[in-house]
């Protein structure tokens, strides 16, 4: 990394055209990916998401799906043995299963809520600040209306709205049969999230739409489209990238506890939430929540670490 | 400022219309509240159950309903056999004057259900709140004075994990250690649920937990907040010109440093005061504690919607309320602020 440095310094003093290149070279985002590089904290966190990604992949390798499923009530809340490294749930399903194909979902589940919520806050976001006048504030209000809901209560009743099993059946996939829940709770999440994102998204495009370049690019004759989508929404790519990254953490713990209320993802899909849900009522069996909690928790530390590392890295002004 | 009051409360107004139109329309999509008397012991029969369907307006559009919540329906009448022939005159106020409606499982004033349930929660999140933010300013200041020293990064890796750990992990920790293997070591254990018998010190013992929870978790993103707005004030020019001219440590820390560091912390406090209403909905389901997040999830289970309207309104206004107190109280902080 520093040899990297040191030959771009030398190149750069050397002569003018090598500036170019070196200014070329290394952009804004690869400037910022070197700062992240150099951020012992979000190191961190890359090394927990990694691991947990890794027992993921790898428990989904090695344990076949029907173990996650399969119940046998003669051996129900067994403690961790060989056999069964995490002990086994009320009805005998392997819990090191459960965990595994659990964290399929819960990961899932977080990242895509996060799409689906950056998608939206972006497009309002941008509508609202580049247009501005009336559309902006409507748009405003009714984002700050959402913002004085508790998310949790918002979520709650959408989820009960639009988790009809009549009208949303279970599905397969691959293989796999899968509770229409699952996508339901994706919406849910990411739609009662887009305000904050929404918000950021407002304020840079409000601060760049008076620049001189976009002035020149409408004098130019581009359309409102070109503008936004080449000159104005690059800008917004740091503060998105953070807010995406923290937010797939939230989304994982709304789900998590929309999962331990019993009123997220249900039966037969699992997700460290609804494990953690199920073993609610059975404390005494430290090994039955013990490990979805555990997994929930290395994977918000490492979002949380990671996040707050994009965080500086993208700051210019941060001096780490 | 009186204008400015004045416009931020006119502002208000139709935010809380808009609200109270989207979450009216939400709750009553819930599914039909009165199929919880279809499982009840005394089972009305089908007529009645549709004479109590016309009494509770609930066969009329949403938008008449949505009227009646607002102004109540004394001024008209009511068609309880549906044809015409018995017509009653309304019983409700409204919301607009005072009366958030009859709780459709207790049968009884939905006020009175939060009247109930509001002291509860408010003695776990008062004394939880309370301590939080004492030990926040404590920790945060002392951890930014001491920048990069061994016990600030201690400090900055407890919060940072306290603030990933869901509060259900903590608590069930809390209760296997102090509730379950307590008793198994024939320690003096404490009690894993509920309010205690009802005197003063029962209760206190059964309020340990929860708090210990509920500090746990806010504690962590409140430090973290105090400790960057202190490192940003300690960073400004008149921070270096107060120890340029003599001032000694602690005072440059308590009079210069954390009055202006305040600022940004009056916001969020006053941004999460309102929330405290709502309650831990997680945290007092896990310790069987009746406050106000059971109550709405209880509400919700049997889709109460007046109940549910009274809670999730109460915090709406509450929030605008305290965005508006929060926007005087910073002038008071800031003399550099009018408006």
């Amino acid at each position: 990394m520093s040899a990297v440095d040191t030959t771009t310094t030398q190149s750069r003093s050397s002569s003018a055209v090598a500036t170019l290149q070196y200014e070329k070279g290394r952009s804004n985002l690869s400037r910022s990916m070197a700062r992240l590089r150099r951020h012992r904290m979000a190191l961190v966190g890359i090394g927990l998401l990694i691991f947990v990604f890794m027992f993921v992949l790898v428990g989904t390798l090695l344990i076949p799906e029907s173990q996650s499923t399969f119940n046998m009530p003669s051996r129900a809340l067994q403690a961790p043995s060989a056999e069964h490294l995490f002990g086994t749930d009320v009805i005998g399903r392997d819990l090191l299963a459960r965990v595994v194909y659990g964290g399929q979902i819960s990961l899932f589940v977080g990242v895509t809520a996060v799409i689906v919520q950056m998608f939206v806050g972006t497009v309002i976001g941008l509508l609202s600040g580049y247009l501005g006048g009336v559309i902006d504030s409507v748009l405003m209000r009714f984002a700050e209306a959402m913002l004085s809901i508790p998310q949790l209560f918002l979520a709650l009743i959408a989820l009960r709205i639009f988790s009809d099993p009549t009208e949303f059946p279970d599905f397969t996939f691959m293989g796999r049969q899968y509770s229409a829940t699952m996508i339901v709770i994706v919406f849910v999440i990411g739609l009662t999230s887009w305000m904050r994102v929404s918000r950021i998204v407002r304020s840079v495009v409000l601060s760049v739409k008076e620049q001189e370049y976009i002035t020149s690019a409408k004098s130019i004759g581009a359309g409102n489209w070109r503008i936004v989508l080449r000159h104005v929404l690059p800008n917004c790519f740091a503060p998105i990238m953070v807010s995406a990254t923290l937010g797939v953490g939230s989304a994982i713990l709304l789900e998590a506890y929309l999962g331990f209320l019993g009123l997220g993802v249900r039966n037969p899909t699992p997700t460290w939430g609804n494990i953690m849900g199920d073993a609610n009522s059975y404390i005494n069996q430290w090994y039955y929540w013990f490990f979805p909690a555990v997994f929930i928790m290395l994977t918000t530390l490492g979002i949380n670490f990671l996040g707050d590392g994009l965080r500086d890295a993208f700051d210019p002004r941060s001096l780490r | 400022m009186t204008t400015y009051i004045i416009r931020r409360l006119l502002q208000a107004i139709p935010l809380l219309f808009i609200i109270s139109f989207v979450l009216f329309a939400l709750t009553n999509s819930l599914g039909d509240p009165l199929a919880v008397f279809a499982e009840s012991r005394q089972r009305p029969t089908a007529e009645a159950r549709e004479e109590m369907r016309r009494r509770l307006g609930l066969d009329r559009p949403l938008l008449e309903q949505y009227v009646v919540w607002l102004i109540g329906n004394d001024w008209m009448l009511v068609d309880v056999q549906g044809d015409g022939t018995v017509m009653e005159p309304g019983t409700r106020q409204g919301v607009l004057r005072g009366d958030l409606g009859i709780s459709f499982v207790t049968r009884r004033p939905a006020w009175t259900r939060i009247e109930e349930r509001l002291p509860n929660t408010l003695t776990l999140m008062i004394p939880a709140y309370t301590i939080t933010l004492i030990l926040a300013v404590g920790i945060g200041v002392y951890s930014s004075v001491r920048q990069y020293t061994f016990v600030d990064n201690l400090i900055t890796g407890a919060s940072f994990f306290f603030y990933s750990m869901p509060i259900f992990f903590i608590a069930l920790m809390t209760i296997y250690i102090f509730g379950v293997q307590f008793t198994r070591w024939g320690l003096p254990a404490l009690p894993i649920g509920g309010t205690g018998d009802g005197s003063i010190g029962d209760l206190i013992v059964h309020m340990f937990m929860p708090i210990f929870c509920l500090v746990a978790i806010q504690l962590a993103a409140y430090v973290r907040f105090v400790r960057s707005s202190m490192l940003e004030v300690l960073g400004q020019d008149y921070i270096r010109t107060a120890h340029a001219k003599g001032l000694s440590e602690g005072r440059v820390v308590s009079r210069h440093a954390l009055k202006n560091a305040s600022l940004p912390l009056v916001t969020l406090v006053g941004l999460d005061l309102p929330f405290l209403l709502a309650g831990a909905v997680v945290t007092e389901s896990i310790f069987a504690w009746p406050g106000m997040g059971r109550l709405f999830i209880e509400s919700f289970e049997r889709a109460d919607i007046p109940v549910m309207m009274a809670i999730l309104m109460l915090l709406c206004v509450m929030v605008v309320v305290f965005q508006i107190l929060t926007d005087i109280v910073y002038t008071w902080f800031d003399p550099r602020i009018r408006y």
